[in-house]
């Protein structure tokens, strides 16, 4: 049987090349004449305004990519677009005859090679896209199943996000006597593909991370029949507030 | 009250901060009456452990006497005297029912930053960073205990602080590295690191039948203290030009039966793959120095044990698959399961099998524990263990 969790049309490679667009267009088109510079061009008359343009084509591929949940077209674009900036260089090279340029070149080799494999790849991608992801979140309770089901239907809040997002939860009995395993299930399928997922992330609304710590908090309840506290995080795990922690020195004020 | 606190890289400072609160039922107060400097507080001291904050209050390793507690701790009473394990662990999970408490899934409030280090998380730790929870520490003059109906062991009157204190932390630590050595009779085990921790290893493998027990260091204090206290061979690892070569040729050839490396991830070594890691390092391009664990498997014999309680933080260099995998060698590791050992080795104690007191070389008031730092860290003064008394 073929394992149906987290799996995706698009990989790694095909979302590190997108944000690498969205990263070179942007530069491109904010410091078109630093990069004038980078790859040996003039700095002045037409050869920034080209960096213009060749900056938003960059951030067309990019979004292309990021957004689509099978981009094969847009990374054979990125191939095209190789090929332009290839050639671009090339009458660079022949007419300043700069050491910086053929690194240059060297460089948009490299990503070419990168962009032609992942465009392959992508295109021996067979059936219908797969938009959405099946997402799974699952934590072990090393308690019997009753206890844990009665557990998480006085969990009302818990409860109401799981059903509100359209998850839906399931238990299972964990073999050799591990206790019980809470399922929480959910396709994800966020707006504009992967720049709504980072938005949700760097938002801390992105719903996997906040199952993490609600399925978290629920199994230190049930086991020990407290949410664990320490000094540096005085109401619990909760990942967004790892990147503010305070310092590890009792409170002013109990919190009790 | 005061509390000893990291205040940045290379600053520790005794602060004036807010005493601690019970924040939950199954916490106890605990008023510290005594505190020890651990070797791994120097890798905090020294910037090597990420995610510390500027204030944090440190130190795993105390004991003291209950002075309040939650309603949840039902078997402790205020005025027991107890001696409290470095790991915070729930009794609860798994880990804690299978005696894996330095593994307990529930204690450890930042689970999810150690888990994209480390793959999952570990429990939480007092006074070790906030990858282990930021939980205050005690080199103070309180500390809140989580799960105080789970860690804390009861001590009668009458046995000193100094024979106990060590239950904490560095006594089971080197006990657990050397039950992990499987040692029968016969056996040769050597141990890297004459530090509390090392000599605490050497001595648990005498303990447990080991035939000899070689340990290597370069302060001849340490080995002198050694071999004072314990039945050990010493070997100073700058007198001879390879550790390995001085090993195979000490046990006829075969090499140790296990290898313990109780030194981590700052060891220094006479070579010039020194230079190497310590820049490798310097540059964040590795984050441990990996020389002794390298060496203890290099010298370890034909399908051994490699027992590694010397603290990691991230990721090494140069790591010698090659030999652990093509020699049959088998790795153990782990922070140490404090709770497990607690109750057997203060039996141990009690019948005098072994006085832990004896790597005490420093007694400071706690005020002066930014001194007490520097004699450990710069191995002034012959020392090897600082106890603070608040």
């Amino acid at each position: 049987m073929a394992v149906q969790v987290r799996v995706r049309d698009k990989d790694p490679v095909a979302r590190f090349l997108g944000w690498f667009s969205i990263g070179l267009g942007t530069a491109q088109l904010t410091a078109p004449r630093a990069l004038c510079t980078l790859v040996g061009a003039e700095t002045r008359g037409a050869a920034p305004k080209v960096m213009r343009v060749l900056g938003a084509r960059e951030l067309a591929h990019g979004t292309g990519i990021l957004a689509r949940p099978r981009p094969t077209a847009w990374l054979w674009s990125r191939v095209a677009g190789d090929a332009l900036d290839l050639a671009l260089l090339g009458v660079t090279a022949a007419k300043y005859g700069r050491a910086r340029t053929l690194f240059a070149i060297a460089n948009v080799v490299a990503v070419a090679i990168s962009d032609i494999q992942e465009a392959r790849f992508l295109s021996r991608r067979k059936g219908p896209t797969r938009p959405a992801m099946q997402v799974r979140k699952a934590i072990t309770i090393n308690r019997v199943s009753d206890e844990v089901e009665q557990a998480w239907a006085a969990a009302t809040e818990l409860r109401r996000k799981v059903e509100q997002n359209g998850a839906s939860v399931s238990f299972a009995r964990a073999p050799g006597g591990r206790g019980t395993e809470v399922i929480v299930e959910f396709e994800w399928n966020p707006p504009a593909g992967d720049f709504g997922a980072a938005a949700l992330k760097l938002t801390g609304r992105d719903l996997a991370t906040q199952l993490s710590d609600d399925l978290r908090r629920f199994k230190q309840e049930v086991e020990t029949g407290e949410v664990v506290r320490s000094d540096g995080t005085p109401d619990g795990h909760l990942l967004a507030d790892h990147l503010r922690q305070r310092a590890a020195r009792p409170l002013e004020e109990a919190v009790r | 009250m005061k509390a000893t606190c990291w205040m940045g890289r290379n600053k520790v400072e005794v602060e004036n901060v807010p005493d601690p609160k019970i924040l939950s039922a199954r916490d106890a107060i605990v008023r510290i009456t005594s505190t020890a400097i651990c070797g791994s507080d120097l890798h905090l001291v020294n910037g090597y452990v990420p995610t510390m904050k500027r204030g944090d209050i440190m130190g795993h390793e105390f004991m003291g006497e209950v002075v309040e507690k939650g309603p949840g701790v039902t078997n402790l009473e205020v005025g027991d005297r107890v001696v409290v394990p470095f790991p915070i662990a729930c009794g609860a999970c798994w880990a804690c029912e299978n005696e894996l408490y330095s593994l307990c899934e529930n204690s450890n409030p930042n689970a999810r930053l150690a888990e994209k280090l480390f793959g999952f998380p570990a429990a939480g730790i007092f006074g070790y960073s906030h990858l282990t929870g930021g939980f205050a520490g005690g080199q103070a003059e309180y500390v809140r205990v989580p799960f105080a109906d789970v860690g804390p062991i009861k001590i009668e009157d009458g046995v000193p602080d100094e024979s106990v204190l060590f239950l904490s932390d560095i006594l089971p630590t080197g006990y657990m590295g050397a039950e992990f050595c499987e040692i029968k009779g016969g056996d040769v085990i050597a141990v890297w690191g004459a530090g509390p921790v090392g000599q605490f290893a050497a001595a648990s493998a005498k303990m447990l039948g080991a035939d000899r027990v070689i340990l290597i260091d370069r302060f001849d204090y340490r080995l002198r203290i050694a071999s004072e206290n314990i039945d050990v061979e010493t070997l100073d690892y700058e007198d001879v030009d390879s550790v390995p070569e001085a090993l195979k040729e000490l046990t006829g050839g075969r090499g140790p039966d296990a290898c313990i490396d109780a030194v981590g991830l700052e060891a220094h070594c006479h070579h010039p793959v020194y230079a190497y890691d310590r820049t490798k390092q310097a540059l964040r391009l590795e984050t441990d120095r990996p020389f002794a664990l390298r060496e203890a498997i290099m010298s370890c014999r034909n399908g051994g044990i490699v027992s590694v309680i010397g603290v990691y933080g991230g990721f090494v260099d140069k790591f010698p698959m090659g030999a652990v995998m093509n020699r049959g060698i088998t790795i153990k590791s782990g922070q140490c399961h404090v709770q497990r050992y607690m109750e057997p080795l203060l039996e141990r104690i009690l019948g005098g099998e072994i006085d832990p007191s004896f790597v005490v070389t420093h007694r400071l008031p706690l005020e002066e524990a930014t001194r007490g730092y520097d004699l450990f860290k710069s191995k002034k003064d012959d020392c090897l263990k600082v106890v603070l008394t608040p």
